[in-house]
């Protein structure tokens, strides 16, 4: 497969291997540490690191400046960029700045509703949506032209991404709606994240029938739960979030202070199985405030050391 | 917003052949009103009756 | 329609208790259709005015007028004389007629009595839903008659997003997911194939991202 950019997700991915990516999110500060201490944590057990574009809709240190932190500090960033906050001039212009940089990759989405976060007042962007974000950043790489049709000098070569989600509804349009993504221009897909492993795979099943795994590569998302609260919040509170009662039984039958740890199993166990599931090239682990655990994650699951991939 | 009790209002629902029910409802309604006494409107206008009739006699 | 909701009473008071004479002027299209600011709700709202004023022991001279509707020329001639005298007008319009009136009236202060909030439908008796958001550039041919600029959220134009629970919006549960909706149409229409057609880039400057619209009919 050829390899047409310098991302190192897309070396491992194209080079076979299973691939393990991770986000981290900016402080709600000017200080970066944080954020660099992170990045830090997690580099020599995943791939390349997803840096969230003011999730939520919660204000955050931006996500490029994030990124080029990273990137300064020798690791592999991620790029993920939002609708709700850019209209189309700012985000051709953050991509040129990302790329400046040499940030390799790139995840198109379109951002939770303001509503959700500290600025429920302001106005929201949408100029354009995550698929049309998507075209934008191939037809920049691709056609080394702006959206308007004016050529740039030096094009920005980002590895394309989009996020997917099996369990929102509806269901039916889920598969469809990938392969919509996919004729967008995405390279890699990164889901929300997976508890509910039947209907995981039930949507892994409509993929492989239409053939779409072999034409973009599938991470699913693993977020280990750290308590049984946790749980329950998600499954209440979290749209798009699919937490069957099961789990939540099963952190329930064990004591408080033993909770956290059988999360991570749980996670262990959800990546063993989809290890097996036609069509998934890899995991986005999504350990957020609880980035020290992805190393004990990715080692148990035998995804580590990860492969060198030059 | 213009300090007027809710409860001074009220609507009652019934046809031109109820006239027993009539008689009760006002007799109802207007022993409620004696009972709650003048409005704050009806003393913001005795109260401009007032002022304007002393202003008369100054005048 | 144009939908628009009467201001807080407190709000309305604050702007028209340091006149001496005000006019209270109702318009009977639009805004009488949601109850809000139709030629009764202006003499509504004139009597409460007057209520309000007699307990703070205000003098003002509060009179109560309407038109059939403030955004054309011809229905003014009525209430020519009204206005004329008038010192100041709390205009019951959606914002057109408001501005309409202070444009003709240029030495007269105009305030707004409502806050003019959507187009939409009257979907039943009281109930008011945004269905239009005026983009200049109708895409309703291809969402089986549903509009994702003024019903999604996030106005995607290739929905729905990852938010999309039980057929409702991520930002509450009384609101239908636009997408959802389409896709229902969609299916009932068996144009499911349309829904994997990628919607191209909007022109936003046909709507009001482009500066005010105007229209001119040039046999005029």
């Amino acid at each position: 497969m050829e390899i047409k950019t310098n991302s190192k997700l897309e070396k491992v991915l194209k080079n076979g291997y299973m691939a393990v990516t991770s986000e981290c999110g900016p402080p709600r500060s000017s200080d970066s540490a944080g954020i660099i201490k992170k990045g830090h944590l997690i580099k020599d057990h995943v791939d390349c690191i997803n840096i969230t574009d003011n999730q939520t809709s919660v204000t955050r240190l931006c996500s490029l400046a994030a990124c080029i932190h990273l990137k300064n500090e020798g690791l592999e960033p991620a790029l993920q960029m939002v609708c709700r906050d850019r209209n189309r001039i700012a985000l051709q212009s953050d991509i040129l700045g990302a790329a400046s940089f040499g940030i390799n990759s790139i995840l198109c989405l379109s951002g939770d509703h303001q509503s959700f976060g500290d600025h429920p007042s302001s106005q929201n962007v949408f100029d354009l949506d995550s698929m049309q974000l998507i075209q934008t950043a191939r037809y920049m790489r691709d056609e080394g032209k702006f959206l308007g049709g004016d050529e740039i000098k030096e094009p920005p070569n980002l590895f394309v991404g989009a996020a997917a989600n099996p369990f929102a509804d509806p269901f039916h349009i889920r598969v469809p709606r990938l392969a919509k993504k996919i004729a967008a221009g995405a390279e890699f897909i990164q889901t929300q994240c997976v508890y509910n492993l039947d209907k995981f795979e039930l949507w892994m099943k409509g993929v492989v029938e239409r053939g779409l795994h072999e034409k973009v590569f599938i991470l699913p998302g693993i977020t280990p739960m750290r308590s049984v609260g946790m749980a329950k919040y998600m499954a209440r509170a979290v749209p798009g979030m699919d937490v069957p009662k099961e789990l939540i039984d099963r952190l329930s039958g064990v004591p408080k202070d033993k909770q956290a740890e059988e999360g991570i199993t749980i996670a262990v166990e959800a990546i063993e199985r989809l290890k097996e599931c036609t069509g998934v090239k890899g995991f986005h682990i999504m350990a957020i405030e609880w980035e020290e655990k992805v190393p004990e994650i990715v080692e148990r699951s035998g995804l580590y050391p990860r492969p060198d991939v030059g | 917003m213009i300090g007027v009790n809710p409860e001074r209002v009220e609507f009652y629902n019934l046809s031109a052949a109820q006239g027993p029910r009539w008689a009760e409802i006002c007799t109802e309604f207007t022993e409620k009103i004696i009972t709650m006494g003048p409005s704050p409107i009806w003393f913001a206008l005795q109260k401009k009756k007032q002022s304007a009739e002393t202003e008369k006699q100054f005048a | 329609m144009i939908i628009g909701e009467q201001k807080p009473f407190d709000e309305i008071w604050e702007m028209v208790k340091d006149h001496k004479q005000l006019l209270v002027f109702g318009c009977n299209t639009c805004v009488a259709v949601c109850h809000q600011g139709g030629n009764k709700e202006a003499e509504i709202l004139a009597s409460l005015l007057r209520m309000r004023a007699t307990q703070e022991e205000i003098d003002i001279d509060i009179i109560n007028g309407g038109i059939e509707r403030q955004c054309e020329h011809p229905f003014f001639e009525s209430a020519k004389d009204l206005l004329d005298k008038s010192e100041a007008v709390l205009s019951l319009a959606c914002g057109i007629g408001v501005q309409f009136v202070a444009e003709k009236y240029m030495n007269t202060p105009v305030y707004p009595a409502l806050n003019t909030t959507f187009l939409g439908d009257v979907k039943a008796d009281g109930l008011y839903t945004e269905k239009c958001q005026a983009c200049g550039d109708c895409v309703l041919g291809v969402t089986g008659g549903v509009c994702p600029v003024s019903r999604c959220c996030k106005r995607i134009f290739n929905g729905p997003c990852g938010g999309s629970s039980n057929g409702k919006c991520e930002i509450s549960k009384d609101l239908d997911c636009a997408w959802q909706l389409v896709v229902d149409r969609l299916e009932a229409l068996g144009k499911m194939d349309d829904y994997e057609k990628l919607a191209p880039v909007k022109d936003w400057s046909k709507d009001r991202a482009g500066g005010p619209r105007s229209f001119k009919l040039e046999d005029f």
